[in-house]
């Protein structure tokens, strides 16, 4: 993606001096962008599914981001996740609004989390593992945002449990179901950024 | 996930009931905070009782007070003088015949005619200052050696061999008071009701369909450290260093101070002692902490057994916490990660 | 009924035999981490559900109940007593005598109750501070 970008440019520069624009593209942009709409959906799907708590979301686009980081590497995945996040909210019409605050801090906190963790040796960690600190570094940004800019009240301590519960228990289901993915894909490039 | 709200709801629903028949009131007498908690009875009948024990309570506390104007004080004054034996009323030569009885049970542990060394300490005041700490004038009060002993009592009126006795009843008369609470609650025919006189706690029936539970204070936060039922007739009664003290440069003087060496007790931060029913069961729950908060620690175990104490418990100041093989049983703590602290003695 | 609770039955049998038929299965790593994330979770049960967060707090004057407040805001109170007027701070959540007439200070000492059942008195100058929460742990407090 980041090649096409760079082709953009280039081709910019033509187009001013009143030639066609060309975007190449690979086969693997068409992949990453199919991806991406794949998460966007997922994202919108979940946002139309009432939760019992605020907040408390299965978050089955991350698995997107996850897949991702695994077939494409971490600036990839890093990619889809923020573009999921800023898409999705102008779609649903919270762009900057609090949601999308909260929609990107755990972005922002659990990408940190899987370009810290993504190194970890495959032979002892799966997907499983980087999905659940992934999930718990979500909550984590989330709860941040709302004790320090939301909701600046001490009671939202009461709230940790539960999330931390869901994280837990979500992060699970994602990491198996983006095991399970990532076995079934083409295994030749698979984690050629390792 | 789905069970949350519904969970979240039932719970909401238990507080929907119909009002107890429970009336509370909040007073400060006794230069401290006491809580009077009455159970099935009309708030009128309610009102009235726990006024009636308030007064009694303002009137004791009139009457036996360490520093001001009292019949103790007069008792003080005369023993001082080493005049003609002074008249004393029935009840407060009661009050100094149990006391007497407890301090030599306690070997002198629990000893209230140690005033003197109170006074020299600054704790007979409202208002607690440091102190410039005298070695050679507390060791001259200890020399002085006053004990309840001295006291005789003879045809309504009390004289002392020693005139450095100075009655504080500060460690006996919270406990007397909840006794003489019972009593009038019983006389009104009260069957539930719980009564907190700065701390001290007595009860009496039941909180409904449920025991009477109370919270023990954590010594240094203001939150409970633990919990236990407190069955009809049981009192408990918590000696603290956090209750009463000063601050010289960090180092915690305070008010339970050991009548042998002169000096406040410095290992210990609270004990608790659980006393099962009979007549003076709020006096014990009083007295009985004092001589432990001050025994040796090898001593306590032995020294809560001569005051006839099976449930109490010892936070030291390290924060190591110990109990009573029986008080064990009916603690629960707040904090699952306190029971770490805790060490149980053999039964 | 019964024919359709069967097959019911048999339907979401079969789905779940289908999903988890050569489910990948955690490696050691990740027994780790889930261990590590059970305990994480327990523990957070414990500290934070412990005791309720009180939402409001009475404030009392002698026998006198000055009023239930809200936890909720951030004001301060000044509130008369015995001896004086006692500087009561509320703070989103949480509520402390912030400054008392008293000598010793003890009330201030206590700092800062955000739980419900917490208590902190100005002895001499007759006020308390109590939170409330829906239900109390305990009748009365032993000090």
């Amino acid at each position: 993606m980041i090649r096409s970008i760079i082709k953009f440019k280039a081709s910019a520069k033509n187009a001013i001096n009143n030639r066609t624009v060309l975007i190449e593209t690979t086969a693997e942009d068409h992949k990453i962008a199919q991806l991406t709409a794949l998460a966007i959906g997922l994202h919108l799907t979940e946002a139309i599914i009432p939760s019992p708590l605020p907040g408390v979301k299965p978050g089955i686009a991350n698995i997107v981001t996850l897949y991702v980081l695994y077939q494409y590497g971490f600036k990839t995945a890093a990619w889809v996740s923020l573009l999921r996040v800023f898409a999705s909210s102008l779609l649903l019409g919270q762009f900057l609004s609090p949601t999308f605050m909260l929609s990107l801090s755990g972005a922002l906190l659990s990408l940190a989390c899987l370009w810290l963790t993504q190194k970890l040796p495959s032979k002892y960690f799966s997907a499983i593992s980087l999905s659940i600190l992934a999930a718990f570094s979500h909550i984590a940004g989330q709860l941040l945002v709302v004790r320090f800019w939301l909701i600046p009240h001490t009671g939202i301590v009461y709230l940790i449990p539960i999330f931390s519960l869901t994280a837990l228990v979500f992060g699970v289901i994602n990491g198996v179901i983006t095991t399970k993915l990532v076995k079934i894909s083409p295994a030749d490039d698979v984690r050629k950024n390792f | 996930m789905r069970l949350l709200p519904l969970f979240a709801f039932c719970l909401l629903l238990t507080s929907c009931t119909s009002p107890e028949p429970i009336h509370n009131t909040q007073s400060y007498v006794f230069g401290t905070l006491v809580d009077i908690t009455i159970y099935g009875e009309s708030e009128e009948e309610a009102q009235e009782i726990a006024g009636e024990i308030i007064r009694d309570f303002q009137d004791l506390h009139n009457r036996l007070h360490a520093w001001r104007a009292s019949e103790i004080k007069s008792l003080n004054l005369s023993f001082k003088r080493s005049n003609l034996p002074a008249t004393v009323k029935p009840d407060v030569a009661a009050i100094i015949s149990d006391a007497t009885a407890l301090s030599i049970q306690s070997k002198g542990a629990f000893n209230p005619a140690i005033g003197g060394l109170i006074n020299y300490w600054g704790f007979q005041n409202d208002e607690l200052k440091p102190i410039k700490i005298d070695d050679h004038k507390i060791n001259e009060l200890v020399k002085h050696n006053p004990h309840m002993v001295d006291i005789a009592i003879k045809n309504g009126k009390a004289s002392s061999s020693n005139p450095h006795v100075q009655l504080d009843l500060g460690g006996y008369a919270k406990g007397y008071a909840l006794d003489s609470a019972m009593q009038t609650l019983r006389q009104h025919g009260v069957r539930n009701a719980l009564i907190n006189v700065g701390g001290n706690i007595i009860a009496m029936g039941k909180h409904g369909d449920k025991p009477w539970r109370v919270g023990i204070q954590h010594p240094r936060k203001p939150s409970a450290i633990a919990t236990l039922d407190l069955e009809s007739g049981w009192a408990i009664g918590t000696s603290g260093d956090y209750q009463r003290y000063f601050m010289i440069k960090n180092k915690r003087y305070c008010h339970i101070i050991d009548p042998a060496t002169g000096y406040p007790v410095t290992d210990v931060q609270a004990v608790t002692v659980l006393i099962p029913p009979q007549v003076n069961a709020g006096t014990l729950s009083d007295v009985a902490s004092k001589p432990i908060f001050i025994a040796k620690p090898n001593l306590r175990a032995e020294t809560a057994k001569e005051m006839g104490v099976d449930n109490f418990m010892v936070i030291e100041s390290d924060d190591k916490i110990i109990t009573s093989a029986a008080m064990a049983k009916r603690i629960t703590w707040t904090d699952v990660a306190t029971a770490k602290y805790v060490t149980q003695l053999q039964p | 009924m019964w024919l359709l609770q069967s097959m019911l039955r048999n339907f979401s049998l079969n789905l779940t035999k289908n999903l988890f038929r050569q489910q990948p299965k955690p490696l050691a790593g990740d027994w780790l981490i889930i261990l590590i994330g059970v305990i994480s979770v327990i523990w957070m049960f414990q500290q934070f559900w412990q005791t309720a967060p009180a939402s409001q707090f009475k404030i009392r004057q002698g026998n006198h109940i000055i009023g239930i407040f809200d936890l909720n805001q951030s004001r301060d109170l000044s509130i008369k007593g015995a001896k004086g007027e006692s500087q009561i701070s509320i703070q989103n959540g949480k509520v402390r005598f912030k400054q008392s007439p008293c000598n010793n200070q003890y009330c201030v000492h206590q700092g800062w109750l955000n739980r419900a059942g917490q208590v902190a008195i100005c002895l001499p100058n007759q006020i308390s501070l109590q939170l409330l929460g829906a239900k109390n742990a305990y009748d009365s407090l032993n000090y």
